[in-house]
């Protein structure tokens, strides 16, 4: 709460103006480890508000390790993450699919309403404006027809399109993707793509894990390129090089 | 016809007290057990269930010695009763702290430690009992008196199961979030108690279980009835009422029939409660194999 404070007096260099003031964040000296494993190490930076930004790396890099210390799911071991907008519940995280039991009994209305959780908790009722959101997210993932069909029966892609929707109802300021696009068709990657495009052009801050580094060229602006500690962090066409590629392998192996 | 219904499905509770007492008492349980049970199998925790109620078992034993006197003295029963629940529900807390600790160890075989506790809880409970007592009393604690329940332990179980029904409503939403995405329900409103609370509520409910139906058998009617619930419908609200209403048939069941065939009570509605499990199942399947027929016909 205090270090928020601290970043929100602090002038923001944001173009976009609006929602995004202060919703940037700010890493500092940040490491994990699991018991004698050091998963990140003295990783400083800064995710700018409003910036779209790839997490690149090879596995057991720390990408989505990061991601869990930025959501606050995980205490980092040393350092601190400097995010005013989750101290303020403006943060959504989307972990990798199979943090969520499917099997559950809610149809994918119910599931997408769960984005309304800032507006009405465990307690009060939505208002039909609500509702109102969550059918326009659902139809904008196109599973309008599926609305009232239980999560279960859902594929990989479809299951993906509702977890989109959820984030659309959720307006949160910083929205985190853990490898969103994993074992998804390439039409619902296309579909889901536009929406993080659409999430960029109104001052979000987006900060994913990705796999495919075409698509990391073609739609993300910005690139961190991680093993354990940053290899190099900026514009994507000036980092994504080979050469740093090469160094995060080289130090993912040490 | 009809006297012959009535004597066979009504009179013994008008009969006998200890009867009505026992089918109240079961009811009553059974409020508490269907919502926890459903919920259970469905944040696939059955197994955790089971250690619970093997937990309260060493706790259950040390107030039965301290109380020091046989279940069977009817003076001292009602104290004992007392001296049990608290030590029960003592250990119980304590298990299922241990538990979740090995858990979120980095050995991550949180099913073996769960297994080792059972066991080893069941052996120290046996343990102790038979330090004090005979091997009447171990058949108790294993196995439980439906029949001995008396108005203090009524009334345990009663305000547990008020407890019970009031906490799960007012966390229901919390609570299923947490049973299939708790990292969303973690992000959204920051780390969250219901998890503990629902353990508790379960341990309550096992720990006023325990004198009717033993540290064995106590998981019996909460599991049973939400197993053969699920076969029946898939939303998680249909599940409690069913599981609800299927354990109390069987508790009715079981208590008629330990009566007319002179059996164990305890056991007897645990197995009307599997009974109904079996039939369920087997309605399922059938139903799957019918619904295949017609699918197969339309298409």
């Amino acid at each position: 709460m205090i270090g928020g404070q601290r970043v929100a007096d602090e002038p923001e260099a944001d173009p976009a103006g609006n929602a995004s003031a202060g919703s940037g964040i700010e890493l500092r000296n940040l490491s994990l480890a699991y018991g004698r494993y050091l998963a990140l190490s003295g990783v400083c930076g800064k995710f700018a508000a409003a910036s779209l930004t790839a997490v690149v790396g090879p596995n057991g890099a720390g990408k989505s390790s990061l991601l869990d210390v930025l959501a606050g799911i995980r205490r980092p071991t040393g350092g601190e993450v400097i995010c005013p907008a989750r101290a303020r519940r403006r943060l959504a995280f989307l972990p990798q699919q199979a943090a969520i039991d499917c099997d559950y009994p809610v149809t994918v209305f119910e599931f997408v309403a769960l984005g309304l959780w800032r507006a009405v908790g465990a307690m009060r009722r939505p208002t039909p404006e609500d509702m109102q959101a969550v059918d326009e997210a659902v139809a904008a993932v196109g599973l309008r027809s599926q609305a009232s069909r239980r999560i279960e029966g859902l594929s990989v892609g479809q299951m993906q399109r509702v977890l989109f929707a959820r984030l659309i109802v959720q307006d949160a300021e910083v929205i985190l993707l853990d490898e969103p696009f994993a074992a998804v068709d390439e039409r619902t990657t296309a579909e889901l793509l536009a929406l993080v495009a659409a999430w960029h052009r109104t001052g979000r801050t987006v900060v994913a894990v990705m796999h495919d580094l075409a698509q990391v060229r073609a739609h993300f602006p910005d690139t961190l390129v991680l093993a354990r500690a940053p290899i190099a962090w900026g514009d994507t066409a000036s980092v994504l090089t080979e050469a740093n590629l090469a160094r995060a392998r080289e130090a993912g192996q040490a | 016809m009809i006297p012959h219904l009535h004597a066979w499905l009504i009179a013994p509770f008008e009969a006998f007290g200890f009867m009505r007492m026992a089918l109240v008492a079961c009811l009553a349980l059974s409020l508490a057990n269907g919502p926890l049970g459903t919920l259970l199998t469905l944040r696939r925790m059955s197994l955790d269930g089971d250690v619970l109620s093997h937990a309260v078992m060493p706790g259950a034993a040390l107030g039965f010695l301290y109380a020091g006197h046989s279940l069977a003295a009817h003076s001292v029963a009602t104290y004992s009763v007392a001296a049990m629940s608290a030590g029960g529900l003592a250990s119980g807390i304590a298990v299922a702290c241990l538990a979740g600790l090995l858990a979120r160890g980095r050995t991550r075989r949180g099913d073996q430690g769960l297994v080792a506790f059972y066991l080893v809880a069941l052996s120290a409970g046996v343990l102790l009992v038979s330090l004090a007592g005979s091997n009447v009393d171990v058949m108790r604690v294993l196995f439980g008196t439906v029949l001995a329940i008396d108005v203090p332990s009524l009334l345990q179980i009663a305000a547990v199961a008020s407890l019970a029904l009031l906490l799960l409503a007012a966390f229901y939403r919390t609570l299923a979030v947490d049973s299939f995405d708790p990292v969303f329900l973690e992000v959204a409103r920051g780390r969250s108690f219901v998890r503990g609370m629902f353990v508790i509520l379960v341990l309550l409910d096992l720990v006023v279980s325990f004198q009717a139906f033993g540290t064995l058998l106590a998981v019996g009617p909460m599991l049973l009835p939400a197993a053969a619930a699920r076969c029946w419908t898939r939303t998680a609200g249909g599940m409690m009422v069913l599981a609800t209403a299927f354990g109390m048939a069987a508790c009715y069941a079981g208590l008629l029939v330990s009566y007319h065939a002179n059996l164990p009570s305890g056991p007897a509605i645990v197995l009307s409660a599997g009974l109904l499990y079996g039939f369920s199942l087997l309605a399922a399947a059938l139903k799957d194999r019918l619904d295949g027929l017609v699918g197969g016909n339309a298409a």
